[in-house]
């Protein structure tokens, strides 16, 4: 094993001379990382016939003859290679070839470029419409929407996972509903899922089972198990499984539940590599805000009482009764101290999520089918879910909705260029609903369930601060709130068209649409009175070209919805997309940067990752996250969220010399302003060098 | 009789002690927090000679740990002056023992029972090895009497400088160059956890050696006994880099890392630098770097967290703020 080049050039960004990176030599590292390796790794072809037909006979490919002809597919071949794509940046590259293209069985040769990849999703999702293949191939290759990791990476193969990756479920509280559950952990993440659970209805530690007292063990052990059946089942030994618990703050588990990140707990109530999340409804935050005394509820005996779940109780109406009733049993608490407790594992773990239920539920389309409960291992998918009853052998089970989302981004900067957020939406769209189609997750039924009867998809976006600091706007100003109050506004708006029109061209919309607040129009109510618009000269400049929908626009499509439905019942949700923005040379989600250039550790890799257009000129505009007042990210996603269906993932930067007390301003800043949820929280270190230049 | 003192926080003793145990307990970790079991793949897809190399480097690596625990710390504590000084040695000491526990964490992971005996047999019976724990433990039995003059116990105190700023980078080297190729990641959390320790712990003894320094009668004998020792730990640290690294082909860039750390350990010494050195090997240097990086939670545990130290509780007008919808 020797050095190779193409790291050790990219790792030389990082040498300063007359203080400026060296990022001269990324470019130079992608030209030895082509030379050097992929050239002389990938199998060669005379011509494109001779590819085609290998990669089918040798069954790398689907059988593509069954929808096109060879002319057919050289059209679309054609139209993507003319477009001369070029990498522009290491990491770019590297993490195509590293993590995407197809290469041989032995592993050690590449059979695809970027291009091929690209032809093979467009004409897997087309099924044989040419026309339709073609605007997936440009649509693609113009780098204006990434779909997400399985669906880029398995479509089109004949051996390959599932283009699905997101599921969620309820853990029903009895042996067959916990069995249940592991069950699906195993068979979800062996597919390649992120599994999520929510576990609130599973009785807490020392509650009765078969009504003698102190025989429950709680929350904690079972998500042992789960930790254990997520690394077990990986994705044939290429990708650890990955999964995420969220619990219910007055759950009486959920202090044991909290103390299982930190750094020095014993190994028996240690979770490792399971994500944990915390579903904090209004009341608790409430409660907090008044420094009243604050109980947590044995969920147990609140199902005894009341025949219903803790987790599903509408905690503003029933918290007092709760309290006043004997036969529930409680612990008494401080709300603050709670609050605080979860800061402090923040600083030490990054975790647990935050789930803010009431925020989540109020605007919700589908609140008179059910609520929203709890999201998943990202924190951006937020949908009705309720827990299934499973029998034992011979008696009929009765399925529910679990969840399952397929997720993919627009590129906000080449869609915002090419001037074709309409097209891109719609296409986007329609992309989506081919991969919730084809997904059938049979050994999972009410995964399957959900995915049959409502379609939901999750279209997100990328490259937000990219766009911002490629036009001088600082992501912090009003100007960054005002493009993203028209960008989403657009966004959801074509989302909204483009799922009608596939209702109206199917002549199916999801299940329960009538009951909804599209079919009522309550959903539109608050684009009906004011026209959104830019509001600066400078964000109108950057629409110029593109017809903003206004009132009369919203109330057409309002009417069409009422006439037509939609197809589907969950559109938006943003991502944290990291891989993928990788690619797109973009930067991730709609969160600030953290650095001028990234150093980014990945299970398999460390990369330097200067970021996109970066140069003398517009370093200042890529101001770091963590230098950032974590308000002014959060009122930018307030903003964003209006017109986001489901959620954001949001990440919390930090420094080391923030308090508990700093940390958890945010999240009541964050619940007032409407956020749904919030996703990590990173903290900054402070390095020794600093500590000593400034005390000693 | 001479009375018995309690160690009094909170009157500050110098400038920096405070200021290093908290950092110190910031950067608290276990071993076993860490999942090294992750690089079972990527131990098995190494050649043997990088196996080989690895196990050398970190067996090395440990002997060095335990000689800190065991004698370097605990004779340092017993003749530096100031009490909050000797709690920061003594948790530094006890930092030191997870250190050389941690790489047994490793080893256990990927290697069998008899290779581990092997290895351990291996550390015992190396010339180069001993020859370093040996020169280095001299300066710490010298502290073995009750009184010690300044000039030994300055010595003391470079010669525990060398070995955490300087010694320990030969075999440091081998993790980092493989975490940075995307090779042993999991266990490279654990060994830039070291590094990150380590560094503090060179810092500060190079401060209290500092201290010492200036209040000796005869500073340039001291200085140039220190250098004496620095060139002859030198020279075998060439040889111990041919041995261990010949057969992967690094030695070259080892023998320019061995050189850029002697000249840190002289800088935490207070002094100039010795060795002339052109370009260190990116990655290493790279991996180096303690500051936050940017991971994927999913697939890898962060090195980025620490203890949270400070607790303070929310206050009503924290409820209070401005939270008007923008648009």
């Amino acid at each position: 094993m020797v050095t190779k080049k193409w790291i050790l050039l990219n790792n030389e960004i990082m040498v300063k001379k007359d203080d400026e990176f060296s990022l001269s030599k990324d470019k130079e590292a992608v030209r030895s990382y082509f030379l050097d390796y992929v050239n002389k790794n990938t199998v060669f072809f005379y011509t494109l016939k001779e590819k085609i037909d290998y990669l089918i006979e040798q069954e790398y490919y689907i059988d593509f003859y069954q929808w096109y002809t060879f002319e057919q597919m050289e059209e679309v071949y054609d139209l993507v290679f003319a477009k001369k794509f070029r990498f522009q940046s290491f990491m770019s590259a590297f993490k195509f070839f590293q993590s995407y293209a197809l290469r041989d069985d032995s592993g050690e040769k590449f059979l695809e470029r970027y291009e091929d990849r690209v032809v093979a999703v467009a004409l897997f999702l087309a099924r044989g419409d040419v026309p339709q293949a073609k605007q997936y191939a440009e649509l693609l290759i113009n780098q204006e929407y990434q779909p997400a990791t399985p669906t880029f990476l398995n479509s089109g193969k004949k051996r390959s996972g599932e283009l699905v990756s997101c599921f969620l479920d309820e853990i029903g509280d009895n042996l067959n509903g916990i069995g249940y559950a592991i069950d699906s952990a195993m068979k979800l993440s062996s597919i390649g899922g992120g599994v999520s659970f929510n576990i609130s209805k599973v009785r807490a530690r020392g509650e009765s089972i078969k009504d003698v007292e102190g025989r429950a063990g709680g929350v904690l052990p079972i998500m042992k198990i789960l930790e254990d059946t997520f690394s077990y089942a990986n994705q044939l030994g290429q990708r650890p499984g990955a999964g995420a618990v969220y619990l219910n703050i007055f759950h009486t588990d959920i202090e044991e539940f909290l103390d299982c990140k930190k750094i020095n707990v014993d190994e028996k109530v240690r979770i490792k590599s399971l994500s944990i999340g915390v579903i904090v409804p209004d009341k608790f935050m409430e409660l907090a805000e008044n420094d009243e005394a604050c109980y947590l509820f044995y969920p147990h005996t609140v199902y005894k009482q009341y025949g219903k779940y803790l987790d599903e109780l509408d905690m503003n109406e029933m918290y007092e009764e709760l309290v006043t009733n004997p036969l529930v049993k409680k612990k008494k608490i401080n709300a603050r101290h709670l609050m605080v407790k979860i800061a402090q594992t923040q600083k030490e773990s990054g975790y647990p999520y935050l789930f803010f239920k009431g925020n989540a539920n109020r605007g919700h389309a589908l609140k008179e089918l059910g609520n929203v409960k709890f999201s998943n291992l990202c924190t951006e998918i937020m949908q009705i879910s309720e827990v299934s009853d499973i029998e034992i052998y011979g008696k009929e089970d009765t399925i529910r909705y679990g969840i399952s989302c397929n997720l993919g981004s627009l590129n906000i900067a080449t869609v915002m260029e090419n001037k074709r957020i309409k097209e891109a939406v719609a296409t986007a769209m329609r992309s989506l609903t081919v991969v919730s189609d084809l997904t059938n997750i049979a050994m999972v039924p009410s995964v399957q369930k959900a995915n049959k009867e409502l379609h939901s998809v999750g279209l997100g976006a990328m490259n937000l601060h990219g766009f911002l600091t490629k036009n001088f706007i600082m992501y912090e100003s009003a100007a960054a709130l005002d493009f993203c109050n028209v960008f989403f506004m657009m966004v959801n708006f074509y989302s909204i068209q483009s799922s009608m029109e596939i209702a109206k061209e199917k002549n199916e919309t999801f299940v329960g649409f009538e009951q909804s607040e599209y079919a009522n129009g309550n959903y539109f109510q608050p684009y009906l009175t004011k026209d959104i618009a830019p509001v600066s000269d400078k964000i109108a400049g950057l629409f110029e070209g593109m017809a903003i929908p206004t009132v009369a626009d919203w109330t057409e499509l309002m009417n069409q919805v009422k006439t037509h439905g939609l197809y589907h019942a969950y559109r938006l949700a943003i991502a944290p997309n990291q891989s993928t923005s990788y690619i797109m040379n973009a930067t991730a989600s709609v969160m600030p940067v953290v650095d001028v250039i990234e150093v980014r550790e990945y299970g398999d890799s460390t990369t330097y990752y200067p970021m996109p257009y970066l140069d003398n000129d517009n370093y200042f505009f890529y101001k770091s996250a963590y230098d950032m007042d974590q308000k002014n990210v959060l009122r930018l996603i307030s903003v964003i969220q209006k017109h986001v269906d489901q959620g954001i993932s949001t990440i919390l930067h930090t420094n080391t010399k923030d308090s508990t007390r700093d940390i958890a301003k945010y999240y009541i800043y964050a619940h007032k302003m409407g956020l749904k949820s919030l996703y990590y929280t990173r903290t900054r270190k402070a390095s020794i060098d600093e500590c000593v230049s400034c005390s000693v | 009789m001479s009375s018995y003192k309690a160690v009094n926080w909170n009157t500050p003793e110098n400038d920096y002690a405070g200021m290093f145990w908290e950092q110190n307990l910031r950067q608290f970790w276990v071993d076993t927090e860490y999942i090294p079991s992750k690089d079972i793949d990527s131990w098995k897809s190494l050649s043997p000679e990088i196996q080989e190399a690895y196990k050398k480097a970190l067996g090395g690596l440990t002997l060095l740990d335990t000689l800190q625990s065991h004698t370097g710390m605990p004779k340092l504590l017993d003749h530096i002056d100031g009490l909050q000084n000797k709690a920061v040695l003594s948790f530094m000491c006890m930092m030191e023992a997870i250190h050389a526990k941690s790489y047994s964490t490793i080893f256990t992971t990927v290697n069998s029972t008899a290779e581990i005996n092997e290895l351990f047999e291996w550390v015992e019976n190396n010339k180069l090895l001993q020859f370093k724990a040996s020169t280095i433990d001299k300066y710490y039995r010298n502290l073995d009497a009750n009184k010690v003059s300044d000039e030994t116990l300055f010595m003391g105190l470079a010669a525990s400088v060398l070995l955490e700023s300087f010694l320990f980078y030969s075999g440091f080297f081998m993790p980092l160059w493989l975490a940075g190729q995307g090779q042993m990641v999991a266990s490279a959390d654990i060994i830039k956890k070291i590094v990150a320790d380590e560094s503090i712990h060179g810092v500060f003894v190079g401060l209290l050696a500092q201290d010492l320094y200036k209040k000796l009668p005869n500073p340039e004998k001291s200085k140039k006994e220190l250098i004496d020792l620095l060139m002859e730990l030198y020279e075998n640290e060439l040889k111990y880099t041919d041995e261990l690294y010949t057969e992967v082909g690094l030695t070259a860039d080892v023998k320019e890392y061995v050189r850029y750390n002697a000249n840190k350990a002289m800088m935490n010494l207070g002094f100039e630098e010795l060795f002339e050195v052109k370009a260190v090997n990116s990655i290493v240097l790279n991996g180096l770097n303690g500051e936050t990086t940017q991971h994927d939670f999913f697939s890898k545990k962060s090195t980025n967290y620490e203890k949270s130290m400070e607790v303070v509780h929310l206050r009503d007008e924290d409820f209070h703020v401005e939270a008007e919808p923008v648009f």
